[in-house]
């Protein structure tokens, strides 16, 4: 299988007022084309800037080091410039709060066409129609209505499609979902993960970033365990929900319900 | 829009009636009045003073006269000036302190937006630290200190611009009184606009365009300002009233022929419809930028209705 | 799946660590910030200096010598500062008048801090109708300008320094007010409150017993910074004529005299203003520095 990302010892540091802090440590793993890999650990565990250093959005005071390859490009050698040209167009990214992750004061649809028209260099217009095939996508109804809607008239499901969409609107190769279903409820959180196996079918690889085991016993192929700053464990996901190897990997499998499993 | 409208009218009437109530009784309630202090009169030509300017009847029934007259428009009147009516007064005052006002407010406004928005971007380096240090001078030097320091500067050891008079509003006559009045304003919104341009930064939704690989002006542009600049939108009236507050002692620093003058001479010679007529003007002056402040805040942020 | 053991360890290593109030510690972390701690040293040597000073120094403040008039900073004569129009001594009139600034600041303050704390916390606390008339009339406050209410006053009922303390205070309310509401609603919100209620205790209680110590810090923040705003206001008094009288004396008054005659005497307006300057940037500071420190979210 082809191997879309490919990450080498990453190391991501912050300073801080209290020193220097390592978030992730000697970090190695890889990502196969068209899989969805889930990134399991708790809050704190260093999953969420493993992949906020990949594409280069670290807060200002972290920093990144070790090797990352994706379209045969180191990704922590570029400029500023040149990740940005990646970011949003090959890289989509989705994030945990729907309700905050959206600019208050920008109609849904400037804030869909803009990707397209920054990255792929349409115009409006043709901008305007890709919006609208990737709401249709993410299966938002009365779409004509809802790109001149600003964000504070929706619901958070409706947002968080949204956010998938901009995600979608320059046919990325590989979405980052950073928790994209915890702030939602539970049937939300289903119409969620039905899209995203949807997106697979079309060949598009997804890294699901999660605290719930039970989000990724249900979409995953392959997982990875993190705990404080370290891979603890990987593998496909069948093998390791049932036949955990490490003991913090059975720690947080004992915090599933019986019935899940 | 128009129920907007309505609603600041109805804040707006009550407010200037208080005011003028509150101006009439209290420059009554002071002993003595505008004509006590000049020589004594025959009491005869003093009656017929006090008649003319309706003094001899209950002072409810000169409010009346005052308040009827006011709204129309007519400001009375003045006791001091005696050639002239309130309304004259202020008209040839207006040019010059709207002029002074007007530039004061938008070189505050743009200037302290912008640096506030670079020393935000360039948080915690030294051009950020700089901009601060300016800040900081602006809001410990008031601008009576700074005025005087200024036109000892530039005007006596340089000899670059007028330390006084308006030269009928000549540029150099206006820039040392603009910048000392902007001074501390622009000082307050450019730390206002620091404060919330950060806020901004550090929200999700810079998070998610960053993700999107916007370059980071167009970032700044599109997504970052429009949120950053309503806490400046709602300090527009407060930086007004500051700046008229400000205008008094700076049109008699530079000696400008504007109302701020009238006020200062009206309020010490008890001048009872000068200093009202100036107070009133104010107040509408500010209410209207409240309104303004109001309309500007419902465009900008779509989550107020504008006609909510 | 509790590991006992674990947890009472964990038990027995944070009942060792010693506990720290949140104020002493908001003090340790403004001594760090340095800004704040030159602040504090140059506020505290100002004021001291205002205090005792003139009482080391052999001119008197009213003291006028004709024979000494306009004379430059002089180290020789004894009038460190030089003197004004009058032959008196600047430095002793500095003093004199830091003593009325700082005074009037710290006066001015409390009551407009009196006002407004219980103004906002009633506003905030009882909520509803009482709330929305209550700011409907800050409101309307806010939109007069203020200060030239204070101007009429000052005409109106003499140049008396009481009053001017009052005048100040009354107009100075209205921003504590807005913040303190604003800080007690949040606050009424917390869970610790609903158990005081739940408790029986009566609104006031709840208002004297919990909500203004949970203020406290905010208050003691805006204190800082109110206290430079009504320095100036006074100064911007006194440089209009309308602030404390002769032979008395303010910064504001030094400062108004000195840019009379600042092109024959310069050390008239630099000194005076740099006092004042120098007292407010420290304020500032401080203020700055304990916002900071308060805040322990931000550290």
């Amino acid at each position: 299988m082809d191997t879309i990302l490919d990450v080498k010892n990453l190391i991501v540091k912050f300073d801080t007022t209290q020193g220097e802090i390592t978030a992730v440590n000697n970090v190695s793993f890889n990502i196969n084309k068209g899989e969805c890999i889930g990134i399991a650990g708790e809050s704190g565990s260093g999953k969420t800037q493993t992949f906020f250093s990949i594409t280069g959005i670290l807060s200002d005071n972290g920093k990144a080091a070790g090797e990352v390859n994706f379209n045969n490009l180191n990704l922590l050698e570029l400029s500023e410039a040149e990740l940005s040209k990646i970011r949003g167009k090959d890289i989509g990214f989705i994030f945990q709060d729907p309700m905050t992750s959206l600019t208050p004061h920008m109609k849904i649809g400037d804030q869909l066409t803009e990707v397209s028209i920054f990255h792929d260099k349409k115009s409006k217009s043709e901008s305007i129609k890709k919006a609208k095939e990737v709401l249709d996508k993410v299966r938002l109804p009365r779409i004509n209505n809802l790109i001149t809607k600003y964000q504070h008239e929706l619901s958070g499901g409706m947002r968080q499609r949204i956010m998938i969409g901009i995600s979608l609107m320059c046919n990325p190769k590989l979405i980052i979902a950073d928790e994209p279903t915890t702030a939602l409820d539970v049937t939300t959180q289903k119409d969620i993960l039905k899209i995203f196996s949807d997106l697979q079918k079309e060949n598009i690889t997804i890294a699901l970033i999660t605290h719930d085991i039970g989000v990724l016993a249900e979409v995953s192929d392959n997982i990875i365990v993190m705990n404080e700053g370290s891979i603890v464990e990987k593998g496909k996901t069948n093998k390791v929900l049932v036949e955990p190897k490490h003991d913090y990997t059975k720690h947080l499998l004992s915090c599933v319900p019986e019935w899940l499993k | 829009m128009i129920q907007l409208l309505f609603k600041r009218l109805t804040i707006a009437i009550p407010t200037l009636i208080i005011i003028i109530a509150f101006v009439f009784f209290l420059m009554r309630l002071a002993p003595g009045g505008p004509f006590t202090n000049e020589r004594a009169l025959p009491p005869e030509i003093e009656q017929k003073i006090n008649q003319a300017y309706d003094l001899d009847k209950p002072i409810i029934h000169q409010f009346g006269i005052y308040l009827s007259k006011t709204l129309k428009g007519d400001l009375g009147p003045s006791y001091k000036y005696k050639d002239f009516t309130v309304n004259e007064l202020i008209a040839s005052g207006f040019p010059v302190s709207i002029t002074l006002g007007l530039s004061a407010i938008i070189l505050s406004l743009f200037l302290g937006c912008l640096l506030g928005i670079i020393a935000a971007i360039k948080k915690n380096t030294a051009i950020d630290y700089a901009v601060m240090g300016v800040s900081l001078v602006g809001i410990c030097v008031p601008s009576f200190v700074l005025a005087p320091i200024l036109s000892l500067i530039f005007g006596l050891y340089f000899g670059l611009l007028p330390i006084s008079g308006w030269g009928n509003g000549n540029i150099y006559n206006l820039i040392l009184p603009v910048v000392s009045l902007s001074l501390p304003q622009i000082a307050i919104i450019s730390r206002m606009m620091r404060a919330s341009t950060i806020e901004t930064l550090n929200s999700d939704f810079i998070k998610t365009a960053r993700s999107k690989g916007l370059p980071k002006n167009r970032i700044i542009r599109k997504h970052v300002i429009r949120a950053s600049i309503l806490p400046v939108i709602d300090y527009l009236a407060p930086a007004t009233a500051g700046l008229m507050t400000g205008s008094i002692i700076i049109e008699q620093i530079f000696g400008l022929p504007g109302i701020g003058r009238y006020f200062v001479v009206g309020a010490l010679q008890r001048d009872y419809t000068l200093v009202s007529g100036v107070m009133i003007l104010y107040a509408s002056l500010l209410m209207f930028l409240i309104l303004i402040s109001d309309i500007l805040r419902a465009l900008l942020d779509p989550r107020v209705k504008i006609n909510d | 799946m509790i590991n006992t053991d674990k947890n009472e360890k964990l038990i027995k290593k944070a009942l060792s660590v010693k506990g720290t109030s949140l104020l002493s510690d908001a003090f340790k972390r403004l001594i760090k910030n340095k800004a704040s701690l030159s602040g504090l040293v140059i506020l505290s040597i100002i004021t001291l200096l205002s205090i005792f000073g003139p009482y080391f120094l052999k001119f008197d403040f009213y003291e006028t010598d004709w024979n000494s008039i306009y004379l430059p900073p002089d180290f020789e004569s004894g009038h460190y500062f030089g003197t004004d129009g009058n032959g008196r001594d600047l430095l002793v009139r500095i003093l004199y008048g830091g003593r009325l600034s700082l005074t009037i600041g710290i006066i001015a303050t409390l009551v407009s801090v009196l006002i407004g704390v219980t103004y906002g916390t009633i506003s905030g606390f009882f909520g509803g109708k009482l709330d929305i008339t209550m700011m409907r009339i800050v409101e309307i406050l806010y939109a007069m300008p203020y200060l030239i209410f204070v101007i009429i006053l000052m005409v109106i009922f003499g140049r008396n320094i009481y009053l001017l303390f009052l005048a100040i205070g009354a107009v100075e309310w209205l921003t504590m007010a807005r913040i303190v509401r604003g800080q007690t609603i949040s606050i009424k919100e917390k869970e610790f409150i609903e158990a005081s209620r739940s408790l029986g205790q009566s609104s006031s209680f709840i208002i004297l017993k919990h909500i203004i110590p949970n203020l406290a810090g905010t208050i003691i923040v805006y204190i800082t910074l109110m206290v430079p705003s009504v320095i100036i206001l006074e100064s911007f008094l006194s440089f209009l004529g309308l602030g404390v009288q002769e032979p008395l004396t303010s910064w504001g008054v030094l400062i108004s005299e000195g840019s009379r005659d600042m092109e024959t005497a310069w050390w008239l307006l630099i000194f005076p203003g740099l006092f004042m300057v120098l007292t407010l940037a420290s304020l500032n500071f401080i203020g700055d520095g304990l916002r900071d420190a308060l805040d322990p979210k931000d550290y």
